[in-house]
């Protein structure tokens, strides 16, 4: 195997940075901060989701998935890289007001005609929570924990490669047992304090598994374009094989209908109990152009996928696979976008719009920490085997059938 | 070979003879013939020559139909049928009807997965040639059959014993219908 060239996507990973930190000058700490966390978002979900995929691989001692596994493994290697660019948007809280992102971090943040954030009874009952100190320490132990946890399962799937030694594939299982529960709970935990608690009024129990959703449809088609990419460069010729994709593809129409149900279920419990603590939010996500990213949510992340991946044709032809996996990740970067920029208000209190110049600044920061985090998995990519050789189940993946 | 002949049925030892003469047979042009085996058989299916199963498109017809019927339901009753105002909601929405209209298509696909699977595979099936054969009950323990019928285009007495008998099979014999 050649290694890949991993100085171009540094390049485009820095040059992103870049570009979103000269949107500094142009639109404010308060727009660019809040877009730079669109990005940060997008690609933690895709390394949580790789990280949930390789522990679920675990716990079900799965056969077909360990060449995908060995790839997911490289994928996780990103995440010291996302605390590193997850730093500013903590140095931030420190700053000035401390509510350049999170209005709850000032208590004399004007929260309505009458109250500020200190007055405000919504907040006292959830101080507790939603303090600094707090934040800082759970966002660090989140990262912390994911670094922890995918660090062992490199560990032991790597010296599997060495020594072909079943205890690597043992440790794997019991670090899955207690992985999975953690990695729910902090993803969960996550998803509340870096986008819930941007409007923190509001509350929704599905918050998490939405996030977990997008977790796993962003993992799932970097997972697709990975393999295809290997297997257009020949490395994986011989290896991947029809029923690998028609597997990956069937997970892939699962969460797919996985996150409308959880979408719509928030957002029907939310219209049928029609309380306006809750029906703001949405309120606001219907103003302007952001009512037409709603719908293009339930038709574009749901619907056209669905029926697309309901075909067994599509999920197995390359050339199909791929536009569709390019696809998802764009209605995923798009649903992390609507969860996070209509926080971003005009003086009038409505969100600014959805095509603007902080759209631009969400993409370029997903660019910028999309091309460190790739980098990180390209770098680590030809420092192992290119598939787990001596992994119990691999003769099982290689003739996996249908 | 007498009108009341079924076929000509050939036994193997492993699953690896059938599957190759699975192929030879294939190969051959046959269109009417099966394998009997205890166990399911990776790579069997694409051995014989058989496609992907069409069940699913009936499925999805099942669903489609779900859908359609649990919006349509409720849209009547609620808002010609039977119509009271809930909570302020209007008479009819799509939102509420979701729910039920997404059950329905679960149980509608569910019907049509298991009936399409029925009538495509001719179920329920209470008789069959095969039974005919002295030694089938070997196909649910520990031997493997090949039988092709009579009603093959290229079925000829002849060439289809020595084909089998190239393919490596055993005890070859007639079936009666």
């Amino acid at each position: 195997m050649t290694p890949p060239s991993t100085s171009k996507a540094l390049g485009i990973g820095l040059a992103g940075i870049a570009v979103t930190a000269a949107g500094l000058l142009v639109s404010g700490a308060h727009v660019v901060a809040t877009a730079w966390l669109v990005g940060i978002g997008f690609w933690t979900a895709i390394a949580i989701g790789m990280l949930m995929l390789i522990l679920i691989h675990h716990i079900f001692d799965a056969s077909w998935s360990v060449v995908l596994r060995r790839q997911f493994e490289h994928g996780v290697a990103a995440f010291p890289w996302l605390l590193l660019l997850f730093l500013p948007l903590i140095a931030v809280s420190f700053l000035g007001a401390k509510d350049t992102i999170w209005p709850w971090m000032n208590p004399a943040h004007q929260v309505n005609a009458v109250h500020t954030v200190r007055t405000d009874i919504l907040y006292e009952k959830k101080s507790d929570f939603l303090n600094l100190p707090f934040f800082v320490i759970a966002s660090l132990g989140f990262f912390a924990l994911w670094i922890w946890i995918s660090s062992r399962l490199r560990k032991a799937s790597f010296s599997q490669d060495q020594d072909g030694d079943v205890k690597w594939t043992r440790m794997n299982g019991r670090t899955a047992g207690f992985g999975i529960p953690i990695v729910a709970l902090t993803l969960t935990f996550a998803a509340i304090y870096w986008y819930k608690s941007l409007e923190y009024h509001w509350f929704s129990t599905m918050y998490g598994v939405w996030y977990f959703s997008d977790c796993m449809r962003g993992a799932l088609s970097c997972g697709v374009l990975i393999q295809l990419w290997l297997y257009a460069r020949g490395d994986l010729k011989g290896i991947l094989k029809t029923d690998h994709l028609w597997a990956i593809g069937q997970l892939m129409l699962t969460f797919t209908v996985f996150w409308a149900y959880i979408s719509f279920s928030q957002y029907f419990l939310i219209w049928n109990a029609n309380v306006p603590e809750e029906t703001f939010w949405y309120n606001i996500r219907e103003y302007k152009d952001w009512w037409y990213v709603s719908l293009f949510l339930v038709f574009g992340n749901f619907l056209l996928p669905f029926l697309l991946l309901l075909s067994y044709r599509f999920k197995v032809t390359h050339r199909i696979i791929r536009r569709i996996a390019y696809f998802v990740l764009t209605v995923v970067f798009v649903d992390i976008t609507y969860n996070i920029l209509p926080a971003l208000k005009d003086p009038t209190g409505h969100p600014l719009p959805f095509f603007s110049l902080n759209l631009l600044w969400a993409a370029t920061s997903v660019i910028g920490i999309g091309g460190i985090s790739i980098w990180a998995y390209l770098r680590d990519l030809p420092t192992t085997k290119l598939i787990p050789i001596r992994d119990p189940r691999i003769g099982e993946c290689l003739n996996h059938d249908e | 070979m007498p009108e009341s002949t079924y076929g000509l049925i050939a036994t193997f030892e492993t699953p690896g003879d059938l599957y190759h003469a699975a192929e030879l047979v294939r190969d051959a042009g046959y269109r009417r013939w099966d394998c009997i085996s205890p166990f399911p058989i990776h790579g069997l299916d694409k051995a014989m020559g058989i496609g992907r199963s069409r069940v699913p498109r009936i499925s999805l017809c099942g669903g489609i139909t779900g859908f359609c019927t649990g919006m349509s339901m409720i849209w009547f009753m609620d808002k010609f049928d039977y119509p009271i105002t809930v909570g302020g909601k209007p008479l009819f929405s799509p939102l509420f009807a979701f729910p039920v209209s997404y059950e329905l298509t679960i149980l509608f696909t569910a019907f049509a997965t298991i009936g399409g699977m029925f009538v495509l595979n001719g179920l329920p099936m209470h008789y069959h040639p095969v039974l005919n054969y002295e030694h089938i009950r070997r196909g649910t323990d520990d031997q493997f059959f090949l039988v092709i019928e009579k009603t093959d285009p290229r079925f000829n007495a002849a060439n289809t014993r020595a084909l089998l008998e190239k393919a490596g099979g055993k005890q070859i014999v007639e079936i009666e219908n």
